[in-house]
Formats: C-alpha cells, structure tokens, sequence
C-alpha cells in the first residue's frame, strides 16, 4: 500500500462522482486547447505567408488600413488605387526590384460544394513575377506575352475547385478564360491564386493604368532607410510597409480575437475548477470517517493533505489529458468550418498541436486543479480523530 | 516507576465550550505496568472512552498529563503524536473502524504505510491476516465479513507495527457470545507475546481474568 495506490482505490470507488468530475476538465480543457490550437495555427499560417510574399517590404496606398493590408497577407483583393505611373518611377530605383499587383476577386463554381465561391485573382508583370517569385510550373504553360489572354492558377486552386489545364473560367461576367499552366506549389498564397497578365486585367475590370500594391526587394536590407526616402522622393500617396510590419499589425488582430477565444476556455476552465472544488469538498465532508481512522491508526496530517491534494491533481491531469484528446479532435472537425469563412479564404486553416502546448495545457490543469484541492485538502488534514469518527 | 508503560497524572478532559460543558474527565491518576492485561470497566457514559482515547493520543486533555514510556505526549507536536499513534500504540474500536474500501489486507498494509514501511516491505500484513486465521479473507472487503472477522482483522491492523501497548475498547461490545470467544482467545494470545493490553469492557466475566481493573465512575477512578 503507498498512497496513490490508496488514491486509485478512493476515486475508483465513486466512479460516477469521478466520470462526472473528469468531465467537467475534460470540457473546460477541450475548448481551450481546440480554441488554441486553431489560433496558434492562424499565427502560424499568416507568418509563414507575410515571409512568402516574395519581397522585403510592400508599397501600398497611403490611405490603406491596417485591415486591409491584412489582404496582402491573406491572399485576399485590396483595392486599386495606385498609379502605374508610380510603379514605374519607383523601378527605376537602382538597387530596388518591384513588381505590381493588380488584386480582384472572382467567383468560380466549387463542384464538392455546389456553389460559386470567391477566390483572388491577381494582374502580375508576367516575366518579371516570374523571376521575381521564383515561379515553376506544375503543369501546361506559363504566359508567352505581356498581353496573352489566358489565366495560370495555384495548386491550391487546381485541388479546391477540381481544375486542369485546358478549362475555363469566368474572370468577370462574359470574360471567359482558358487556364493554360498550374504553378508549382509555393506553399504561400499564390498556390490560392489566380494569375493573369497585368494589362489584361486592366482591361478586364476597367482599371486601365491602376495597381493594387507593389512587392519590392532589395539588394540590401541595410540599406532599407535610403530606398525608403526614395520611394517617398519619386512617388506619392505611397505608404512601404516591411512584412514584419505588416505582420505585427495583422498578428495584433489576430492576437485580440485569440484574447476572446482564450477569455472563453478559461470561463469553462473555472466552471471545471469549482466543479473540482465542489467534489473535494463533498469528498472531505462524506469521508471524515475515513479520514478519522486514517488519523486514528497514525495517518499524519500532512500524509492526508497530500491524499487529498493528489486526488484533485489526478483530476487535472487526467483531465488535461482528455481534455487535449478531445480538443485537437474538436479542431480537426473545426478546421474545414474555419477553411469557409470568407475573410481568411487564403489561409489553409488547420490543426496546429504542438509539444509546448500539449505540456503547457497539462500543466496548466494540473495547477488549477491542485489549487482547486488545496482547500478541501487542508479542511481534510485538520480533522483530528475524535472529531471525525465520533 | 520504569515498569509502567502508561502513567496518567490529574487527568481532565471538559467538552463543549462555554454553554453546554460536559466534565467528562474530572482528574484520573493511574498506572500500568509493561507487560499487563488491564481492564476499564464503569457505567456508560462515565469516561471510559474519553480516559481511552486521550492515552492513546487520538485527542488532547484539557488538563493533565499521560506518559507513554517515560514520554509527556501532552507535549508532543501533531505529526510526533501522529507517529505515536503509527508506531507505538495499537487501538481496536468497539466498531472495528476498518476502511471499505479497502480489503482486509491493505487495511493492514496501510497502518504499516502510516508506520513509514515501504510498499515492498508489507508482507508482514499476510503473516497478521495468518494470525488471526484469516489469510483466506485479504482480498475481503470490511462488508464481506462477519462483525468478528473485522474485529480480527482490526486487531491484526493494531499490530501492523508492533506496538509496544493496545488500547482496546469494548472489542466484543458489538459482538454475539461466539464471535466474542473467539476474538478474546486472540487477544490473550496476543498478551502472550509480551504486548501491554488495556481493554474497556462491560463484561465482568472478562473483567475478571484481567491482572488489573479500573473502575471509572463518574469521571473519576474507584478504586477496586
Ligand atoms: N466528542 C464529545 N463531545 C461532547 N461530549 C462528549 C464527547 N464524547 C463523549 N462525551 C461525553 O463525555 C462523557 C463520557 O463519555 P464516554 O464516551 O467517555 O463514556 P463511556 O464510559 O465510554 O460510555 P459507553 O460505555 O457508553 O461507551 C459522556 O457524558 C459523553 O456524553
Ligand atoms: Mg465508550
């Protein structure tokens, strides 16, 4: 006998008080890790893609909102209001390698879902993106000209919405296109992406002589202040954005609708700590009797004190344990519901579990939990034995 | 003086507060040789388990003083009270007090657990099961044996660490003439090996073939 065999023995003779309980955690545990895990994963998502925009910084309207520029990292369509005249002073930059975007959305037929859905169409400098994102392609052709009326999609595309090379697709209302070549993964959100000459989709959505934003890089990052008074210099109405700016200004937003999750999970934690609370205490008061003869035949006070402590710390960490199961369960099944909302479109939503949130939701149980059992533990440890058996 | 295991000086024990006062204890002398088969006998409700219970360290008198082996364990701190308890002093209850939850066994097993033995060096709990003639019983539980397998198994758990003195009260109060043959013949046994035996009874036949009798009346002792 040590104790915790004793302690398997005391919760294993109640089990539907100790099913009931572990569920408790086990739910309040759930719904943080799952609500973690899908925002971790977002953090992940959108810092991998700001790094993947292939450029060291992006030039973008002054007027554009930090929401917007959320766009840019998303994949999703900002508006176009810079000139192209701009694009062509800041080119001229020596040292300096730029390339405009001309960003729409349009909707294309999703056969698994049996609707329209939107995606981002995007008007690209077809040889110097090329260049510029290190493009291969996957399948068929790249553009042979500046003006070649065709579209090339992202694998992302091809796999979402069942394409292939030779299909057609309707960029904007009676403007039908034929996808010419898939791109190789790039595992940003090109792979999401529609592309199509800049010219083309200048005329396509009459926006003649207009860009969207400019990715730009340089041949050395040290010298980022010169170019940036540069810019300034030759263009107007132009704000440059680093990606790690952009990215800190989208992690904030992303940061605060974690807040909200996590201020959730932890109302279910502390519904799950009292419920802990609540049985240790039903436990102390049932059990002054056991509690008396342990005294009474020499248990010490401090030996109860741990058999009560470790009882409630088993519930944490147990429950820790199925509470992580349940969870990344949860957010596998959350993930495709997450995949369809409209505004993160360019995200692949997904399940992110790793080491450090498994230990730090365990761990996390397992504090509260114990917490949860220190009080009944000390009113346990206090009886003394007459008190308790008479 | 060195012979006598259990020394009680001016004992006073009062319960409740301010209101309703009970004087249970209204100042005991005595002592008890190493070695002896005491009995207490008395009226109910005249201190013989208040006079228990604060020799075997199980509560606190209000004034007074017991020695266990030349110790004051009025002064003794909760955990050294608490090991004397383990080690030092075996008590059986009129109502066996055995944990249901778990076997005969590690009923056993666990006043060793309390007495600082390791898991591995519980065995001995087998040869207290053979002891009191119920080995076949360890994986019992309390509510699977008769009332005088508990108190077998309860008296076999008082040993678990081989106390010098057992405090017994009224171990066969709650038990038919059989069952009560049976748990005195191993508690004379028991007796035989040299442990020091204080019995509570309301048996004057049992009362009889004890060494010493105490009588407690009204709180205090009578002499016999
Ligand atoms: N925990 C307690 N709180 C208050 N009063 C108590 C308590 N325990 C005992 N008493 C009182 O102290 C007195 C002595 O009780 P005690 O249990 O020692 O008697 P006893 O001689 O063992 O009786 P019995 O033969 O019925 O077991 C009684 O008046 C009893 O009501
Ligand atoms: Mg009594």
């Amino acid at each position: 006998m040590n104790v915790l065999k004793l302690v398997a023995r005391n919760l294993l003779s109640r089990k539907g008080r100790f099913l009931f309980t572990l569920l408790g955690i086990t739910i309040g545990m759930a719904s943080f890790v799952a609500l973690m895990s899908i925002g971790q994963n977002m953090r992940n998502e959108v810092t991998a893609q700001a790094y993947s925009l292939g450029g060291n910084f992006v030039i973008v309207p002054d007027d554009l909102c930090v929401f917007n520029q959320i766009g840019i990292i998303t994949g999703d369509a900002i508006s176009e209001r810079l000139d192209f005249a701009e694009f062509e002073k800041i080119a001229a930059i020596e040292g300096l390698d730029v390339i405009p975007h001309l960003t729409r959305r349009m909707m294309i037929y999703n056969p698994t879902a049996g609707a329209q859905q939107p995606t981002t169409v995007t008007g690209i400098l077809p040889a110097e993106t090329k260049t510029f994102r290190n493009w291969d392609m996957y399948a068929g052709e790249y553009f042979s000209s500046q003006d070649h009326e065709a579209i090339i999609i992202g694998q992302g595309i091809m796999n979402r919405f069942d394409l292939g090379v030779g299909d057609e697709l309707e960029v904007r209302r009676g403007e039908m296109f034929t996808v010419v070549g898939i791109l190789a993964s790039t595992s940003s959100n090109d792979d999401t992406n529609v592309f199509m000459p800049l010219s083309v989709a200048q005329r396509v959505f009459d926006r003649e002589g207009s860009v969207s934003y400019m990715s730009a890089t340089v041949d050395d990052m040290a010298r980022f202040d010169y170019f940036y008074a540069s810019i300034h210099s030759v263009a107007n109405n132009v704000n440059v954005a680093t990606n790690e700016q952009l990215l800190g200004a989208v992690l904030t937003i992303i940061g605060s609708v974690n807040v909200t999750l996590q201020a959730v999970a932890g109302v279910a934690l502390i519904a799950a700590a009292f419920g802990i609370i609540n049985t240790m205490m039903t436990a102390v008061y049932e059990r002054r009797r056991e509690i008396g003869i342990m005294r009474a035949i020499g248990g010490r006070s401090s030996v109860i004190f741990r058999i009560f402590v470790i009882e409630s710390g088993l519930y944490g960490l147990l429950g820790g344990i199925l509470g992580i199961v349940v969870g990344i369960i949860v957010s596998v099944f959350a993930a495709p519901i997450i995949q369809g909302d409209e505004m993160l479109m360019g995200l692949e939503a997904g399940v992110n579990i790793d080491a450090v949130l498994i230990v730090s939701a365990i761990g996390f149980s397992l504090v509260i939990s114990i917490l949860s059992g220190l009080f009944p533990a000390w009113k346990a440890s206090k009886l003394t034995p007459v008190e308790a058996i008479s | 003086m060195s012979d006598c295991i259990i020394r009680v000086e001016n004992l006073e024990k009062i319960y409740g507060k301010s209101s309703v006062k009970t004087y249970a204890l209204k100042g005991i002398n005595m002592q008890i040789p190493r070695g002896s088969f005491s009995c207490i006998i008395g009226k109910s409700g005249h201190g013989k388990s208040t006079l228990m219970q604060l020799i075997g360290g199980l509560d606190r008198a209000t004034s007074g003083n017991v020695f266990i082996d030349g110790v004051n364990i009025s002064d003794l701190s909760d955990a050294k009270l608490s090991e004397l308890r383990a080690k030092k002093i075996g008590f059986v209850f009129q109502f066996f007090n055995l944990l249901e939850n778990l076997s005969a066994l590690e009923n056993i097993q666990i006043a060793m657990m309390f007495g600082g033995v390791p898991a591995k060096e519980q065995k001995k709990a087998e040869d207290l099961l053979k002891l009191v003639g119920l080995f076949d019983k360890a994986a019992a539980k309390p509510n699977e044996l008769s009332g005088g397998q508990q108190q077998k198994i309860s008296i076999a758990r008082a040993l678990a660490n081989d106390p010098d003195v057992l405090l017994m009260d009224e171990p066969t109060g709650n038990l038919d003439s059989e069952s009560e043959k049976d748990v005195m013949e191993h508690i004379y046994n028991v007796h035989k090996t040299g442990k020091t035996i204080v019995m509570v009874t309301h048996n004057n036949e049992l009362a009889k073939q004890a060494e010493h009798v105490f009588e407690i009346y009204d709180g205090k002792l009578k002499v016999v």
